[in-house]
């Protein structure tokens, strides 16, 4: 019973950290409409950086300790956006892509190839459990709480979005993601625009990196691996390119498809490497726009009411 | 003068675009720019509004030198401009295609807008207000929440302007008004610009092809041909010009 649990916890868990994952990966993708590959870079970032802080101020209390390295996580990630930001965004389309796919795999390769006393190098690194001051466990009561504090980061980070797509800044990406030429002569600066939705989407994906490796207890650069990346992809193409509620679906998609799989005997199990390519294949031939296509359930639920029964 | 360039060059390669153009206009002017296709008039929008560098030659605006300044810069300082092919967001409704270009007292920054802070919503309510009575003005006031794409052509060219004026510019480019719209609609426009000049106080250049249209409307022409200014002066000279009817008009006068 208690097994049985545990396994629903956990996936609901990881659902909430790819549904951060996904909605800053589309605010960049789908709403700024740029071609960003090194998103799991961000991820690998916000988790190292929590990771350091924890193993590094392990004399402060674990409650405070969490959340500082939460903190941590999102400034490393966002300096990491705005690094790579304002030199990658003049580029356009595929050349973008190849840029910060580059980015995503030095990330990876460099913490891979750095000595074992610092992160663990390539063999990983624990991460003390400081929420454990809180639980004493690590298994019901954890994994409730860790639950708990995941779905108040993603509630908190579609709110911001939401907020910040229907605000005069957030309308101005959405001008430049349309048609960049036409905003720049109509006075918006689209660098601006393009590197502010960078930053945010890779400070979330940090933070997102800092549960993860909170979560997990224990990391290491395998965890970070360009089929990562394509799986965060394969959620936002599933729940529809720019739109939050479509995150959210698409993530459960694909983590419940990959989790039910997993327990499934090996000889199945193995197959989603399979199926999630075939299905983002699949959606791209057939349903381009993904499930909601650039709305949200709000706008829905409001079409469907105004619609006579 | 409010805008005047010198010796206006632009080559791309070898294809001299535009060749040492020289322009003045000055406050309250309206002007139109015409040649044929090719002629360099739409690269002297581009090189005007910043969108493209100048080989060579300078740009004055309100006094001060903007020959390096780029399209977002020009568009802050006052020069706004509509296309020729339109380029709407088309994803966005139309009071928010206003909206996106609106600039209020004080800037809205990432802060104000993720939390919902009040400066967001003095902003927001500033550029509501704004936007909406633009809109009216040009008489779109009755389809802020449609789609761009779904207005007959005429209002998505009015919807164009309406985006223009809201960088409240002191020079207003636009790149052939009149194309695709029937002789009533031409001439509802010409009512247009010109009340939109008196109400606005704008500086207008304007491109076109119809020269019913632009002979009717403008106090002054140049006249661009393989890039170079053939002719400049006022719709009854233009049109007796000898280089303009042999460039451009056909024997008319």
């Amino acid at each position: 019973m208690s097994g049985e649990l545990l396994f629903w916890l956990n996936l609901l868990v990881t659902v909430g950290i790819y549904t951060l994952l996904a909605v800053s990966l589309n605010l960049i993708n789908g709403h700024a409409g740029m071609f960003h590959l090194g998103h799991h870079g961000f991820w690998a970032l916000g988790a190292y950086a929590a990771t350091w802080l924890t193993l590094n101020a392990a004399s402060l209390p674990g409650p405070l300790l969490y959340v500082l390295s939460l903190l941590l996580a999102m400034a490393v990630a966002a300096i990491g956006g705005l690094t790579i930001g304002i030199p990658c965004l003049r580029l356009r389309g595929d050349y973008l892509a190849i840029a910060t796919l580059g980015f995503g795999e030095i990330v990876r390769i460099a913490v891979q190839n750095s000595p074992h006393d610092f992160l663990g190098g390539s063999l990983g690194t624990k991460v003390p459990r400081v929420l454990m001051e809180v639980t004493r466990t690590t298994q019901v009561p954890f994994r409730f709480l860790t639950l708990a504090i995941v779905a108040v980061a993603c509630a908190a980070a579609i709110l911001v979005f939401r907020n910040f797509l229907r605000s005069l800044p957030g309308r101005r990406l959405l001008a430049v993601a349309q048609d960049e030429t036409a905003a720049g002569l109509l006075g918006i600066d689209p660098t601006r625009s393009k590197v502010l939705a960078f930053v945010m989407g890779s400070a979330v994906a940090g933070l997102a990196g800092g549960l993860y490796a909170h979560y997990m207890g224990g990391i290491n650069p395998l965890n970070f691996n360009f089929m990562e990346m394509v799986k965060m992809f394969l959620v936002i193409v599933l729940g529809g390119m720019g739109s939050l509620s479509g995150c959210v679906i698409g993530a459960f998609l694909v983590v419940a498809t990959e989790q039910l799989l997993n327990r499934a005997p090996e000889a199945i199990a193995s197959w989603w490497q399979v199926l999630f390519p075939l299905i983002l294949a699949l959606m791209i031939v057939f349903r381009p726009q993904g499930i909601f296509g650039r709305k949200e359930i709000t706008d829905m639920i409001r079409a469907w009411r105004r619609s006579p029964a | 003068m409010i805008f005047e360039a010198r010796g206006l060059t632009k080559r791309y390669g070898g294809l001299t675009a535009v060749s040492g153009v020289d322009m003045e206009l000055a406050q309250g002017d309206l002007v139109g720019l015409i040649g044929p296709n090719g002629a360099g008039k739409t690269t002297c929008f581009n090189l005007i509004t910043g969108a493209d560098a100048p080989t060579s030659g300078t740009i004055r605006f309100k006094g001060e030198d903007v020959t390096r300044a780029r399209d977002f810069q020009m568009a802050r300082k006052g020069v706004a401009r509509t296309f020729q092919n339109i380029r709407l967001w088309k994803e966005m409704d139309v009071l928010d295609n206003v909206r996106a270009v609106c600039r209020a007292g004080e800037p809205c920054g990432f802060a104000a807008a993720a939390l919902r802070l009040p400066r967001f919503r003095r902003v927001e309510r500033a550029v509501t207000e704004k936007a909406t009575s633009l809109l009216q003005r040009l008489g779109l006031g009755d389809v802020l929440a449609e789609s761009p794409g779904d207005l007959p052509y005429g209002d998505q060219r009015r919807l164009e302007i309406a985006r223009a004026l809201a960088l409240d510019p002191d020079l207003l480019l636009l790149d052939e008004p009149a194309a695709g719209m029937n002789p009533t609609e031409k001439a509802r426009l010409m009512e247009t610009v010109r009340d939109l000049r008196r109400e606005f106080d704008l500086t207008i250049l304007l491109i076109d092809h119809d020269m019913k249209f632009v002979m009717g409307i403008c106090e002054r022409i140049y006249v661009l041909d393989h890039g170079e200014r053939i002719a400049h002066g006022t719709p009854a000279e233009i049109r007796c010009d000898k280089k303009v009817i042999e460039a451009y008009l056909g024997s008319e006068c």
